[in-house]
């Protein structure tokens, strides 16, 4: 398996078990309640939500699901998990999930095991690596997207089988799916 | 020409044609040794693209110069172009370009815009990298703001005006360019059906 936010990870991965002052690992249910959030393959299922009102600075770690809708400044590490980032959310960070789903603002790289979809309301700023990268006509994007796959693996730590193309979101919405060639389906 | 839409019509919906482009095919076509490469792509970030690159060893690197256009254009001090087109551009990094896709961005950029904008790009390259670009040369007038430009499955490009407005083209000559672009030697230039010469540079 992967270990997210180790000091050999990319660029800006932090170290969690370095002591910050400005850092808090904070359990996503104990902040906001929870609600159905949007995760991969069209699939709903229980999520914790940061609300509208919640601004959080630090370094925010966690073992399920979790939308933001507010905002977040430092970085997000859900390894195992999901993070949707909806239309009303803001973070400026560093991401690493399962998969990220992106309708709002982000600046900051992500980091998807799995998958990373990109929806038309998105703005992103940042890099992308993930075996797997969806991008809707009218998302905003600007930064670069890894997708060689030994690349992503080496990022992600991830070995996989065969690639086989995601198909899109939503048929009638033109969108691109990126599997790195060593990808599977999710 | 080809329409993927049938029947034009100036005022209405968007009209996407198919365009052969041999220029850019063989471009994709080199691109599947197997070999890793860097693609910077001056355009705004296109689903198709990235399905389309994402078959290729490959980092994509999306510019969307076309957001900094107006700013670009007004800037009249060589300096603070040079500021707005490295804020444009990804930082240098230690893995260098292999590829530029244009579109066809250059014909909305001033000249002396133009050879600023290619001379940040030449400090990025790889030597022996390749520049792609659609150069509206034998066509006196286009589009007022860069269509919209994306590679189909078989490599052909898919271009729709995303505004019924048209303003005179610049009509880059190669020597133009060639003035404009020291450092980068045209591989080879075609010209296409709807008057835009393709135009496939070496570093």
């Amino acid at each position: 398996m992967f270990e997210f936010g180790k000091k050999d990870s990319p660029d800006h991965a932090a170290d969690p078990s370095t002591p910050e002052a400005a850092r808090r690992d904070i359990a996503p249910a104990e902040t906001a309640s929870r609600t159905r959030a949007a995760t991969g393959g069209g699939g709903r299922r229980d999520a914790a939500i940061i609300g509208p009102s919640i601004q959080l600075d630090g370094d925010l770690r966690g073992q399920e699901d979790l939308l933001i809708e507010g905002e977040v400044n430092g970085t997000v590490q859900l390894r195992d998990n999901s993070l949707t980032v909806g239309s009303q959310g803001k973070i400026k960070a560093d991401v690493y999930a399962k998969e990220i789903h992106v309708d709002g603002l982000v600046e900051g790289d992500l980091f998807g095991s799995e998958r990373v979809v990109i929806r038309k309301s998105a703005q992103v700023r940042g890099n992308i690596t993930s075996p797997r990268v969806s991008l809707e006509e009218g998302a905003r994007f600007k930064g670069s997207i890894e997708m060689d796959s030994a690349a992503v693996d080496a990022v992600v730590g991830k070995k996989r089988g065969p690639s086989v193309a995601e198909a899109p979101t939503k048929p009638a919405t033109p969108a691109a799916s990126v599997a790195a060639r060593s990808g599977v389906a999710g | 020409m080809a329409s993927a839409l049938g029947f034009s019509t100036a005022r209405r919906a968007p009209e996407v044609t198919v365009l052969n482009a041999p220029l850019f095919r063989g471009l994709m076509e080199q691109m599947q040794d197997d070999a890793r490469r860097v693609v910077l792509d001056l355009g705004p970030a296109r689903p198709e693209t990235v399905a389309i690159l994402g078959r290729f060893r490959c980092r994509l690197e999306i510019v969307a110069l076309a957001e900094g256009l107006d700013a670009l254009n007004a800037s009249p001090e060589p300096g603070e172009v040079r500021e707005i087109v490295s804020e444009l551009l990804p930082p240098r990094r230690a893995e260098a370009i292999d590829v530029v896709l244009c579109w066809d961005l250059l014909n909305y950029l001033e000249r002396p815009t133009l050879a600023i904008l290619m001379a940040e790009i030449l400090e990025r390259l790889r030597p022996g990298s390749l520049v792609h670009a659609l150069i509206a040369y034998s066509t006196p007038r286009m589009s007022a703001l860069p269509e919209r430009i994306v590679p189909g499955d078989d490599y052909r490009l898919l271009h729709s005006a995303v505004t019924a407005d048209e303003r005179t083209a610049p009509r880059y000559s190669p020597d133009d360019l060639a003035r404009s672009m020291p450092g980068y030697a045209v591989e080879r230039a075609m010209l296409l059906r709807n008057g835009m010469q393709e135009f496939l540079f070496r570093h």
